[in-house]
């Protein structure tokens, strides 16, 4: 009992943090409709700076923290103003939230660079000596946590509840096209909200540091849990994200002591997807939920770039020919790596594109069937010798069955609700992957998995490798041409902008999302293969959700639904750091960074740039496009 | 509404395309739609009109069950549409339009149309992925058919053009082209003439015409009475949920109820 107690206290700890986090979720959302997953990111920059001035520098305490917590939200500000802002005037919600999963990892390559990746340990703001009740120990900055808790959630009530400022922010809630009519500048109302996040963040973020070591990474699972918890609670509510993050930190606390630490998000996870499942608006209704579906879709989707068709077939055939002569003028076998790399990953950014580029399913858990895909494999291979095609054909069965469990939630769930179920589902692999440990080797990895081979042929140089994946690539992008320049294609994007028109045509919107999300999985679960057959070695973060994020980001950059846009983000986000070694370091933050700059500046992504050059080289001078055929003159006629 | 319900109905029952009987819905104890019956013969524009909020729409999506019926029944081609998803109804040939011109996004006006063509469509994905001789002559044969549409309603010249980016009107036209590219067995457009101006409503009236022609039966809610006129061979008049007056054009203009409904009462007329 005592026990149980004592590790209540723990779980209330982690619990007050999550609700912080989670209140900043419901606060942005609820004004702006949008998801904001930078959150944990500035709660560990200021964890972080606040180190750096009170450790490094030996300021005091008290003016380290609120000058850590002050020099955050100035950052955050500033980065609200450039990228939240404009991005929400522009892009669906669904895209804003990715964009802000690129400034969470911007965020997170920063403080690789500034920081370095070692972990640090912050002390206790009134020292080490917990209290004492009878029998139960409490440490001081369990206090200090729960004192910043209500302090925040108080502050936030009064604010929006009582002042003038929190009418305007309930107001562009309700309706913000009606709150600018009513003279209320909703540009500026979202930044505040964003500030505001920003400012509970790095609060959570100094406040919890010392009860945590602080890692570059850390604020990731900030950002998730507080993420899981405002879902669990629901979105909509400030009630529900206290309620949620106090429900969460319990969970896993208890989780952690009575099974195993190494499942304690699996459980956390399983039940936020159960309550997606049961309820997927939350436990509490928020007033003002959002709706995702109309608000969406009006500027939903840009245009994607496409080559004319009299070059798209002699610039396929040339790219192909350059790809196959390309091992014969590259020697370095680094290099050669780096280009296999990126074809495996343009197997999953083929698929992630059917399902997100042109079905416009968000996935942000895309590497857990590669997960899958990758350890079902070189378990098999390993242990009964399997040959390498059919261990490849198990991994896509596995992957397969997975994704059919996992579909009875997703098919159900649009929007943000989608972006959760999925993370979560590529944070249950990667849990999974830790803690089974018998099959995956756990954190250290699989190791001693064959190299690729078919028929005794062994494809185990970078060489081989290239033109077996190569020709994969080509064979996987030949067909799926064919189906996205065909009905296929057509009526995934038109289930993509308009669920209900596309129905009313007699489109089984069920059917082909359905049929997009098992391509996609067949798709990744291959890749993830190869990986593994590559590198003869799997370990979880080869995996992981950082890969998740990372293929999003590739595809974003590369541009959307063009198919072969995925490959020139795999190229720029592989090869760049093999070739400039020094640079490695960066990769982090400019794999967020370019998401982030893709979404607001290059809507077409890379193949966008591309396709308007090879236009311009073909047409001569002076040949005005057709598009700019005057829009009036449609009268006219 | 010369001739009230029962005997003329019996009989005209079984040549319906589209049967509706006694549909009724209430909003939270709000009665919105109030025993309907009508019927849509075929080779003919049936149309339903009524001042605003006298809930149009609302029996459009209650056939088309985007919104749940309270009471009554629906039958189309002879087959009972209750619980049928929208796919489904859509399957057998019942193609509507919406209010909002719905053109999807991100797509040409020609892809635009050419989804509607998704529902004739009987080649699957794989066959597509394999760059099969089949896909791709369907594939062509879509898409002669979609040109021959554009071409039909004068947007050929914008084919390439972002639908999204074209004029209402031009939304408009190309949302009723891509369900007649649908080819159905009857076509139901909801306010088609909504945002348009006169010109453009001459337009959809001279498209309207020429699907007649062609043997498409079509049930049109509308708002605009000119319109309605002008291509309606019976209409249904409807008023706060329930029907009011039904008969041909020429009948209809000088019923004195419908008359009141779009006028007011004298009585009634301040508020």
């Amino acid at each position: 009992m005592l026990e149980f107690l004592q590790i209540c206290i723990g779980g209330l700890v982690v619990g007050s943090i999550y609700a912080a986090i989670a209140l900043g979720f419901s606060l942005v959302f609820r004004v702006t409709g949008a998801i904001n997953l930078s959150q944990g990111g500035f709660a560990i920059i200021a964890a972080m700076i606040g180190y750096t001035l009170g450790v490094s520098f030996g300021w005091p305490l008290w003016v380290a923290i609120p000058a850590a917590v002050a020099a955050t939200v100035a950052i955050g500000t500033a980065l609200g103003a450039f990228t939240f802002v404009p991005a929400l005037e522009r892009l669906s919600n669904a895209n804003v939230l990715m964009l802000t999963a690129g400034l969470l990892t911007a965020i997170e390559g920063v403080a690789l660079v500034v920081w370095g990746s070692q972990p640090y340990a912050m002390p206790p703001f009134s020292g080490e000596e917990p209290l004492v009740f009878g029998p139960i120990r409490v440490p001081t900055q369990a206090f200090w946590v729960f004192g910043a808790t209500v302090l925040c959630i108080a502050a936030l009530w009064f604010l929006v509840a009582k002042t003038e400022l929190g009418k305007g922010l309930r107001a562009c809630a309700e309706n913000p096209s009606a709150a600018g009519l009513m003279g209320i500048d909703v540009a500026r109302m979202t930044l505040f909200s964003f500030a505001l996040a920003t400012l509970i963040a790095a609060i959570a973020g100094v406040i919890v540091a010392p009860t945590t070591s602080l890692q570059f990474d850390t604020g990731r699972l900030f950002t998730i849990s507080g993420f899981v918890a405002a879902a669990i609670g629901g979105i909509a509510s400030f009630p529900g994200a206290i309620i949620g993050g106090i429900f969460l930190g319990l969970a896993t606390q208890l989780a952690t002591a009575y099974i195993s630490s190494l499942f304690s998000t699996a459980i956390a996870l399983l039940i936020l997807l159960a309550v997606l499942i049961w309820r997927p608006s939350g436990l509490v209704q928020g007033g003002a939920a959002k709706r995702q579906d109309t608000r969406d879709e009006v500027k939903a989707v840009g245009h994607a770039a496409k080559l004319p068709a009299n070059l798209a077939w002699p610039l396929a055939m040339l790219a192909l020919v350059v790809a196959v002569l390309v091992p014969f003028a590259v020697t370095d076998n680094g290099i050669l790596s780096g280009l296999v790399i990126a074809l495996i990953l343009f197997m999953t950014l083929m698929g992630l594109d059917v399902l997100m580029g042109y079905a416009g399913q968000v996935s942000l858990g895309q590497a857990g069937f590669m997960a899958i895909g990758g350890y079902t494999s070189g378990y098999l291979s390993i242990n009964y010798e399997l040959s390498a095609v059919l261990a490849i054909f198990a991994g896509i069965g596995v992957s397969l069955a997975c994704a059919s469990v996992l579909s009875v939630v997703t098919l159900r769930l649009r929007g943000l609700y989608l972006a959760l179920a999925t993370l979560a589902f590529g944070l249950l692999v990667d849990s999974c992957a830790v803690g089974f440990l018998d099959i995956t080797g756990g954190p250290s990895g699989l190791v001693g998995i064959p190299s690729f081979s078919v028929a005794g042929f062994e494809f185990g140089t970078p060489r081989a490798m290239y033109y077996v994946v190569l020709a994969l690539d080509a064979i996987i992008l030949l067909g799926l041409a064919g189906a996205m320049r065909s009905g296929f294609g057509r009526a995934l994007k038109a289930i993509r902008s308009d669920q209900m028109a596309a129905a009313a045509l007699g489109i089984n919107t069920v059917r082909y999302k359905l049929a997009a999300f098992m391509i996609s999985v067949t798709l990744a679960s291959l890749a993830g293969s190869m990986y593994a057959f590559f590198f003869n070695f799997l370990s979880p973060e080869m995996v992981g959700t950082g890969r998740s994020l990372e293929l999003v980001a590739m595809l974003i950059v590369g541009g959307e639904s063009t198919l072969v846009g995925g490959l020139l983000g795999a190229l720029l986000l592989t090869l760049l750091p093999t070739v400039f070694q020094p640079l490695a370091i960066y990769k982090t933050f400019a794999s967020g960074a370019l998401l982030v700059a893709s979404f607001l500046y290059l809507p077409q992504g890379l193949y966008g740039a591309v396709v308007q050059m090879a236009v311009r080289l073909v047409r001569p001078r002076g040949e005005a496009p057709e598009e700019s055929a005057s829009k009036t003159s449609v009268r006219a006629l | 509404m010369a001739m009230m319900d029962a005997q003329a109905n019996v009989s005209a029952e079984a040549a319906a395309v589209l049967s509706v009987r006694h549909l009724t819905k209430s909003f939270g104890g709000l009665k919105a739609i109030d025993d309907v019956s009508f019927d849509a013969a075929p080779d003919q524009v049936t149309a339903m009109i009524g001042p605003n909020g006298a809930g149009k729409t609302t029996v459009f999506n209650l056939i088309t069950n985007i919104l749940s019926k309270d009471a009554g029944q629906v039958r189309f081609l002879g087959r009972d549409l209750a619980r049928m998803p929208a796919v489904k109804i859509a399957g057998l040939g019942l193609i509507r339009t919406f209010q909002s011109a719905r053109v999807f996004p991100g797509m040409t006006a020609i892809e635009n149309v050419m989804v509607g063509g998704h529902r004739l469509n009987p080649r699957s994905g794989a066959s597509q992925m394999l760059w099969l001789r089949g896909a791709r002559q369907e594939e062509r044969g879509i898409l002669r058919r979609a040109e021959d549409m554009l071409e039909m309603v004068g947007l050929a010249p914008f084919r390439n053009t972002h639908a999204t980016e074209l004029p209402m009107g031009a939304q408009k036209l190309l949302e009723v082209v891509r369900a007649l590219m649908a080819q159905p067995k009857l076509l139901c457009l909801d306010e088609p003439a909504a945002g348009l101006n006169d010109t453009e409503t001459q337009e959809l009236a001279n498209l309207l015409r020429a699907i007649r022609t062609l043997g498409i039966p079509v049930l049109i809610v509308e708002h605009n009475m000119s319109l309605v006129m002008n291509v309606a061979d019976q209409v249904v008049v409807i008023d706060s949920g329930a029907i009011i007056a039904r008969g041909t054009p020429a009948e209809i203009q000088k019923d004195k109820l419908v008359i009141e409904a779009y006028l007011g009462r004298e009585n009634h007329a301040a508020s």
